[in-house]
């Protein structure tokens, strides 16, 4: 079969649903039932970034040239499926699918997909013969609003690359950062002044009481953003300033090292879609703690991973890391890999063979 | 007849299946299954059944459930009788199947093991069931045609669950109970929940007459096997027959009710004043049924009464010889076991007391099975929608096709009905009454849909209408469309009012005694052979006709008595209960004198039922 990919964020893009894309993208083309892909991005740089076997029709920021181009794509490939990679491209997706009589696939991510969209993209959706959702939280909260089955509503996780082994503990960093002797609290995320749903503010909360019980710890925050000057007022008035480290501008290069300094990684977000940092940190044998209220419980395999809190009780995020810098705190390491590339792979082709089976338009 | 349930963690990324979430579920059932329990789990984890069990047939721990096939490949749990079971297994057993006990479960193993998925078209009765396929890593689950036995489901996106109740799949805390708009409008609209709907987003009804198979990406949209209105559509393609409808039938329901008797405890029989429950009654002594218990319930309101079925049925117990008690209940003995009524009510409904009494009463006397009367107005066309809902379509179909004119006179009526007194859903007589779909809902709704604003919250009424459809949804139980007006009113009150409500609430008020209920006049063997006769037969032929079917028949002072149904008093009695929640501002003649008196008994069990709905 061949498929037509009309994303966001593609190759070259950065960020979770870049590399969710890019991870689906090299599947497909990987997959031998697919016979040709091409990837139609709006963010990228396709030039940085050619993979054999996939024609990138080049990335348009605009949307007008972008979905010129999506269309002159369907138009000489003739594709059997569209994916599509964003709930807000789903009526364009919508519109080729149904000119083409061909099967549309929609990938849902996170929070775009949490509450009610304008109708043209609610029905875009509702045509849709497979929805992939990145985790079971995203999925039951877009079929509050979106009238489809939920037989064609199913869970992709996103997957990620286990490191074989924990870094050893970087002394440099360590004593650049000002943390040898240290226990370290690590927060890995954007600092958004407009989304705030991290959590970072709820561990300074929470600091004084760790303090109480472990007074070596300290709290990592890495990221960048502009609500780092809140949390830094935040800081200074819970009394807790020399006790909370900034790191802005990490790449991810550099992000194993920072990862190597953490005694536990906590994030009590509110606003994740899937939270793969839980898995990064817990492949790196890091205790984790995360919410119970969006697609952290996935990350965290309802707990079996990490800690999973109600990620809005300061005092819950106090005793969880508490217990974690104790040392009791234990992790299913097995849980960790059913995240793995391979597992990923399997349950893709599983969906592309059910597609051949739903739908008489495929040509194989 | 049992309880089972079951967990499938069919994704990759999902924990293993909780055994503790597993005996939870099944032991909340433990009413459907006082006899014993069984659980299964695979050696991965991945999958695990759960079983509950009231021993009917073959007794010994040889039917055992969960129960695997002798290779190990396959195994079941099952709720349920198949009444031709006997004539499968010897069938089986030439084709060389050995069997390793008497019961109707090891049935299903071979059955499956030689047919897969078309199995279900070889079983007779009533069952809800889920086969576990080792080799094939998936989990075939299948209904019976008419939605006798109960079967829900939920899918997490990782794991699959499912139970013969809502409210046990919730106890395993493995389930979110997020409210459902549709099961909830659902439930307004016609004073049950229409499947595949529940009052919950997460759990829907395996539909009656449908199956799935589940494998490694979850639950599939279920596939029908079986359709009511598919029955009378094929049979009508052609000229009735020429032979006498009566004779063909009488024969039908004869082999009908001597196939529900299949038992190893003593079998009795609920019985009325009616025609169904005594001609059911003296064709269980045709078949060679010898002391027959029977129960009737009375109400001393009644004593005198045209609704008092206490005479008659005690006539007609008199003359088959039947063991009979006469089971009195009170307005004290309602409000004593109500609190108990409401909790094992699984979803919310209008109807089920009567039912709760009289299984109440038969297990009092000992009885473990009961013959019920239930579908004999279903197939033989008793309820007054036979004569109204034909009467409004050919009236109304014209006016019918202008959908604005309709709106128009109803906003105009609205208010006029309510200052005469006047039965609030007669504005919508032509809004609704040109179509079948509309004149059902409009014969059955319990509010029209215009009302539920002074119940509901705006964005739960606008979701739940848009999702449930009501009209499309009725019309659905036409595909495809039966040629005779009869054929259609019966396809509709069997798919929809005697699916969603007498079948689901005999379930639950009769599970939670302990009693295992059996329905002859509800069943797809039956249906077949009388379905080429629809329309050859009304209201009253149709019970004269099962009314004489026994070779002793029911006296003429019962086949002539105008129908009443299994009534109870709780007109009354409902009235003594609190009076919460009241209507938005002032709609109180919503629940009026001349508004259907369900209305306030519906508002006082949705209080209980459903969280957060009432205004």
């Amino acid at each position: 079969m061949k498929i037509l990919a009309l994303v966001t964020d593609g190759f070259g893009a950065s960020g979770g649903i870049g590399q969710y894309n890019r991870d689906l993208a090299l599947t497909f083309s990987q997959n031998s039932r697919v016979r040709g892909l091409a990837v139609v991005s709006r963010f990228g740089n396709e030039k940085a970034a050619r993979v054999a076997g996939i024609n990138q029709g080049g990335s348009h920021a605009h949307w007008l040239p972008w979905s010129l181009t999506a269309l002159r794509k369907a138009l000489q490939m003739r594709p059997d499926v569209i994916f599509c990679g964003h709930l807000y491209a789903a009526p364009l997706a919508a519109l080729v699918a149904r000119s083409l009589s061909i099967p549309l696939w929609l990938q849902l991510h996170g929070t775009e997909a949490w509450t009610a969209k304008s109708p043209t993209v609610r029905r875009a959706s509702e045509t849709a013969t497979l929805v992939t959702s990145v985790s079971r939280y995203t999925r039951s909260r877009f079929l509050e609003w979106c009238n489809i089955s939920p037989t064609r509503v199913k869970v992709l996780s996103n997957t990620f690359t286990a490191a074989t082994e924990k870094p050893t503990r970087p002394s440099a960093l360590a004593a650049d950062l000002g943390l040898s002797g240290r226990r370290v609290i690590l927060t890995v995320g954007r600092l958004s002044a407009a989304e705030r749903y991290k959590g970072q503010d709820r561990i300074i909360a929470a600091l004084p009481a760790v303090l109480a019980q472990h007074p070596d710890a300290i709290y990592l925050v890495v990221g960048s953003g502009d609500d780092r000057a809140r949390l830094s007022a935040l800081a200074q008035t819970t009394a807790v300033a020399d006790k909370v480290i900034f790191a802005s501008d990490v790449s991810v290069e550099q992000l194993p090292d920072y990862y190597a300094l953490a005694d536990v990684f906590v994030m009590p977000s509110t606003g994740e879609g899937f939270g793969i940092v839980f898995l990064e940190a817990a492949a790196l044998g890091i205790p984790v703690i995360g919410g119970s209220a969006d697609g952290s419980a996935d990350a965290l395999a309802d707990g079996r991973i990490g800690r999973m809190i109600d990620p809005c009780d300061v005092a819950a995020i106090a005793d969880a890391i508490n217990l974690a810098l104790a040392g009791k705190q234990p992790c299913d390491r097995s849980a960790v890999e059913r995240f793995s590339q391979s597992n990923f792979e399997n349950h893709v082709d599983a969906l592309l063979r059910s597609f051949g089976q739903s739908s008489g338009t495929i040509r194989s | 007849m049992c309880g089972i349930n079951g967990a499938f963690a069919y994704h990759y990324a999902a924990n293993p299946i909780d055994r503790s979430e597993l005996v939870a579920v099944r032991d909340h059932m433990i009413a459907r299954g006082p006899d014993g329990s069984g659980l299964w789990m695979s050696a991965d984890e991945r999958v695990g059944f759960g079983h509950r069990r009231l021993a009917i047939i073959d007794l010994s721990p040889s039917g055992h459930q969960p129960m695997s096939s002798a290779d190990g490949r396959y195994v079941v749990t099952f709720n349920g009788e198949i009444y031709n079971f006997d004539a499968l297994r010897r069938s089986l057993e030439t084709r060389g199947h050995v069997f390793r006990s008497r019961s109707d479960t090891e049935v299903l193993l071979h059955l499956f093991a030689e047919k897969g998925a078309a199995m279900v078209h070889d079983l007779r009765g009533m069952f809800a069931f889920a086969i576990w396929d080792t080799l094939e890593k998936s989990m075939f689950l299948a209904r019976d045609p008419y939605g006798i036995k109960p079967l829900y489901y939920s899918d997490d996106g990782w794991t699959f669950r499912f139970a013969s109740q809502v409210k046990a799949l919730l106890a395993g805390g493995g389930v979110s109970g997020a409210p459902e708009p549709a099961g909830i409008v659902g439930f307004y609209l016609f004073g049950s929940v229409p499947e595949p709907y529940t009052t919950y987003a997460a759990i829907r009804a395996l539909p009656a007459g449908t199956s799935m198979t589940v494998a490694r990406l979850g639950a599939p949209e279920p596939k029908r096997y079986h359709s009511i209105a598919a029955t009378y559509a094929e049979a009508q393609a052609f000229d009735a027959p020429p032979t006498p409808a009566a004779a063909t039938i009488q024969a039908a329901l004869r082999e009908s009710v001597r196939d529900h008797l299949v038992a190893d405890v003593a079998v009795g029989a609920f019985l009325s004043a009616g025609v169904d429950s005594g001609a059911l009654v003296g064709l269980m002594r045709d078949a060679g049924a010898v002391d027959i218990t029977t129960v009737t319930i009375a109400f001393e309101e009644f004593r005198g009464q045209h609704a008092d079925e206490a005479k008659l049925a005690e006539e007609v117990a008199r003359s088959y010889g039947t063991d009979h008690t006469t089971r009195i209940v009170t307005q004290s003995e309602f409000s004593a076991d109500l609190p108990r009524i409401l909790e094992a009510m699984d979803q919310p409904s209008i109807d089920g007391v009567n039912t709760w009494f009289v299984a109440k009463a038969a297990r009092e006397r000992g009885l473990k099975v009961a013959i019920s009367g239930l579908g004999g107005d279903e197939l033989l066309g008793g309820y007054p929608s036979f004569r109204n809902v034909p009467k409004l379509v050919g009236w109304l179909r014209l006016p019918g096709n202008l959908p604005w004119l309709g709106k128009l006179l109803r906003s105009a009526t609205v208010p006029l009905a309510r200052a005469a007194g006047l039965n609030p859903k007669l504005p919508g007589l032509l809004e609704y009454g040109g179509t079948d779909a509309g004149a059902y809902l409009l014969q059955r709704g319990l509010y029209l849909p215009w009302e539920l604003r002074h119940w509901l919250d705006a964005d739960l009424l606008a979701t739940g209408l848009e999702r449930l459809a009501p009209l499309a949804m009725i019309a659905r139980a036409l595909e495809p469309c039966p040629r005779s007006a009869f054929a259609r009113v019966a396809a509709l009150e069997s798919s929809l009012y005697m699916r969603n409500q007498l079948l689901r609430d005999t379930d639950w008020a009769s599970m939670a005694h302990s009693l295992e209920v059996r329905v002859p006049l509800v069943d797809s063997v039956l249906l077949k052979a009388a379905a080429p006769y629809a329309g050859r037969f009304d209201g009253r032929t149709g019970k004269q006709l099962l009314g004489s079917a026994p070779s002793k028949p029911l006296p003429e002072s019962i086949i002539a008595r105008p129908k009443t149904g299994f009534t109870t008093p709780i007109e009354d009695w409902q009235k003594a209960m609190p009076d919460d929640p009241h209507p938005k501002s002032g709609h109180q003649h919503l629940t009026g004198k001349n508004a259907p008196w369900a209305r306030e008994w519906s508002t006082k069990i949705a209080r209980y039922q459903i969280c957060g709905s009432a205004a």
